[in-house]
């Protein structure tokens, strides 16, 4: 008897201190990791939806685009008072797109993605994928361009869901769950435009760098 | 002062994990594409094993033989999961190309293997010198294999050199996984031959 309850002491104990030490870790880490994916996921996302609208960039004006983008984030006050991030895309100086961040359930967690929207009509200028934690070499290829590449232009009515599923999108052929992932987070940015369109319209007149 | 330098250097030649022992080569073949990936995996463990090792070891009087896995288990799980937020914080890119193999350390053999090997039997400062023997040990290790499919599989050396050092037609095939399979099978037979005495 005194031997059960020296095991679950012993790893009730380690357990409890290993979450406790892990929890303030992640205190002192998260806002850099989270700069991090901003920086280097999020950023370069937005800016290839630049080079949709504009065209290829040479890299040294990329790289301005990509720091202009770093301080020109954009918010909009959301009902339940919590705010959403939004880039605005650029083509000839003018806002010509918003790019939005949306999230689907993928094969290992939540896979990102950066949907651009034209202004104007609310279409797609394209999609681009920023984080993910998919299978290497199966799920991961929903980042090719192969698959991207078929949001560029899409009317902002279309079904959003792979073919197998009633929708317009081309799955990648063994990877059905990250392709279904990155349609259902397409579909649910595009409802948040078009829900949203209002207030982010007005966040865009509001000049830069106002982050409140 | 003699045992523990012995303990120390056993890891750097005589039990060489991934030559000698040839555990953990699930990280071995999937990471070692490059040097800096290499190196990075080979540090991360080291951390990881070093700090178990110590742990398990100061611990080892108090973890009824029961459940000591589970208990070695989750301690180990928490060095990795510390390693993993201090890369994604700090650095980010290394963190983004060995992607999955970060987490899975926790799975990785050598380290399970010393814990219930050698830090379960052992004090605190002989485990610290087996740790980090074999720690350094497998990180070396994977630098000569990154090393090698680096250079003669891309050409480049990118930790050391900005261009391309390796003037012939690099050979692709290095870079994939079987070409991981092969090089490791080449330098495995070099090590049998040279350690026969």
């Amino acid at each position: 008897m005194k031997t059960y309850i020296q095991m679950i002491v012993v790893l009730t104990l380690i357990a409890l201190i290993s979450g406790l030490a892990l929890g303030g870790l992640y205190e002192m880490t998260h806002e850099l990791a989270e700069n991090n994916i901003l920086k280097f996921k999020k950023i370069p996302a937005v800016a290839d939806l630049y080079e949709i609208a504009n065209g290829k960039l040479p890299p040294a004006e990329r790289e301005t685009i990509e720091e202009g983008l770093l301080i020109d984030k954009r918010y909009i006050e959301l009902e339940d008072n919590s705010q959403a991030l939004f880039f605005i895309v650029r083509k000839d100086g003018e806002p010509y797109a918003v790019a939005i961040e949306d999230y689907g359930q993928g094969f290992g967690g939540d896979l990102g993605v950066m949907v651009g929207f034209v202004i104007e009509t609310g279409d797609l200028v394209g999609i681009g994928i920023t984080t993910m934690s998919e299978t290497p070499g199966v799920g991961t290829r929903v980042r090719n361009k192969a698959f991207t590449d078929q949001f560029q232009g899409a009317s902002a009515s279309s079904v959003f869901k792979v073919k197998k599923d009633g929708g317009v999108v081309d799955a990648v052929s063994g990877a059905t769950i990250s392709s279904r992932a990155v349609s259902l987070a397409t579909e649910k940015a595009r409802d948040f435009y078009a829900e949203h369109r209002e207030s982010i319209l007005k966040a865009i007149d509001q000049p830069s760098g106002d982050e409140s | 002062m003699t045992t523990l330098t012995r303990e120390f250097t056993k890891g750097l030649w005589d039990e060489i994990p991934i030559f000698r022992i040839v555990l953990g080569l699930c990280p071995t073949l999937a990471v070692t594409t490059s040097l800096e990936n290499g190196l990075g995996m080979g540090l991360a463990a080291t951390f990881v094993l070093v700090c178990s090792n110590g742990l398990v070891s100061a611990l080892r009087k108090l973890i009824p033989a029961d459940v000591r896995v589970a208990c070695y288990i989750v301690i180990i799980a928490t060095f990795v999961v510390c390693v993993e937020m201090i890369m994604k914080a700090y650095f980010f890119t290394l963190s983004e190309s060995l992607g999955i193999f970060i987490p899975l350390i926790v799975v990785n053999c050598i380290i399970l293997g010393r814990a219930e090997a050698f830090a379960k039997k052992n004090g605190v400062l002989a485990s610290l010198a087996d740790g980090l023997g074999m720690g350094l040990g497998f990180t070396l290790a994977l630098c000569v294999l990154g090393s090698i499919r680096e250079l003669l599989g891309a050409g480049t050396l990118g930790l050391f050199f900005g261009e391309r050092v390796f003037l012939a037609e690099p050979f692709a095939f290095l870079q994939q996984a079987p070409g991981a399979f092969v090089t490791l099978g080449l330098l495995l037979g070099l090590m049998n031959v040279v350690g026969k005495k």
